[in-house]
């Protein structure tokens, strides 16, 4: 386990994910989110997108796993929070890029962006907090 | 057409649901394939279902909910194709295992208007069979003029 002297103030990390065709649909099965703005390319455009747009909700669990990986562990991401200033459109690849801003006892505070290939934000104010004592 | 501020303080469950780890793994093949850190040994645990912990956003199988029922519920008559997820905070305590039996219920607890945009808050409250608080959420929606 990532031990809590293995953090530093200033560490990057960063993620790319792609919003493929299907990913929307995989991402639907899984969460209960059918929406058809985000499986149905003619309801997406009918609401002003050039495509389907991908449930936030898959934007924000790809942020999550950019900060597990960083912090050493899905159960010590304790905080997230998001605003989602873009949608992800289907095909859109998505770089998150994140760092450690804090560290205050166990608590190391992250702060991430998220860009779509046209270098446009998807996510504003992104920000975890990790718990990196104890279990991972 | 802002959303009547009246509705501040509608409640939504209580909801339940029996986490599984089949459940786990898809959500977390589909979101990651299948990240090692949520298979990895520091996982390791004598509960049921072993070593798996629910990726942090799991919560969305558990709790949104509330949040869906307040969007589509037609005593707020939002209009679901303006309607688009704003903004999401997840504050996550004990973490969530096959197993657990995890109790969530919601309440609109803001609605706001910022120009030709409409926001409405859900915060939703999940805990599990022990009584130990899991996961509080905050779900904005914004419905655009």
């Amino acid at each position: 386990m990532k031990s809590a002297s293995a953090f530093h103030v200033g560490d990057s990390f960063e993620l790319v994910r792609e919003a493929d065709r299907y990913r929307p649909i995989y991402y639907a099965a899984v969460s209960g989110d059918f929406n058809p703005i985000h499986i149905d390319r003619e309801i997406g455009r009918a609401a002003g997108f050039p495509d389907a747009i991908l449930q936030g909700m898959c934007t924000m669990a790809w942020l999550a796993d950019a900060c597990a990986a960083y912090l050493g562990g899905p159960a010590r991401v304790k905080r997230l929070k998001v605003r989602f200033s873009r949608p992800v459109v289907v095909g859109d690849v998505v770089t998150f890029r994140g760092r450690c801003v804090a560290i205050e006892g166990p608590v190391v505070r992250l702060e991430v962006e998220a860009r779509n290939q046209r270098g446009e934000e998807v996510l504003k104010g992104a920000s975890a907090e990790g718990w990196v004592e104890g279990e991972a | 057409m802002p959303i009547d501020p009246r509705h501040v303080g509608r409640r939504y469950g209580p909801f339940h649901k029996t986490v599984c780890a089949e459940q786990i793994r898809s959500f977390a093949i589909a979101v990651s394939g299948g990240v090692p850190g949520y298979f990895g040994p520091a996982q390791a645990d004598p509960a049921p279902g072993g070593a798996l912990v629910a990726p942090p956003t799991f919560g969305v199988t558990f709790a949104m909910e509330p949040f869906a029922l307040a969007c589509c519920d037609p005593e707020l008559g939002l209009d679901l194709l303006r309607l688009l997820h704003a903004e999401q905070e997840f504050e996550h305590g004990a973490p969530v295992r096959p197993g657990d039996e995890l109790t969530t219920e919601g309440e609109i607890v803001e609605v706001r208007s910022r120009g030709p945009l409409d926001f409405l808050t859900v915060r939703t409250e999940t805990v599990n069979g022990s009584g130990e608080r899991v996961l509080v959420a905050r779900w904005t929606a914004v419905i655009r003029g």
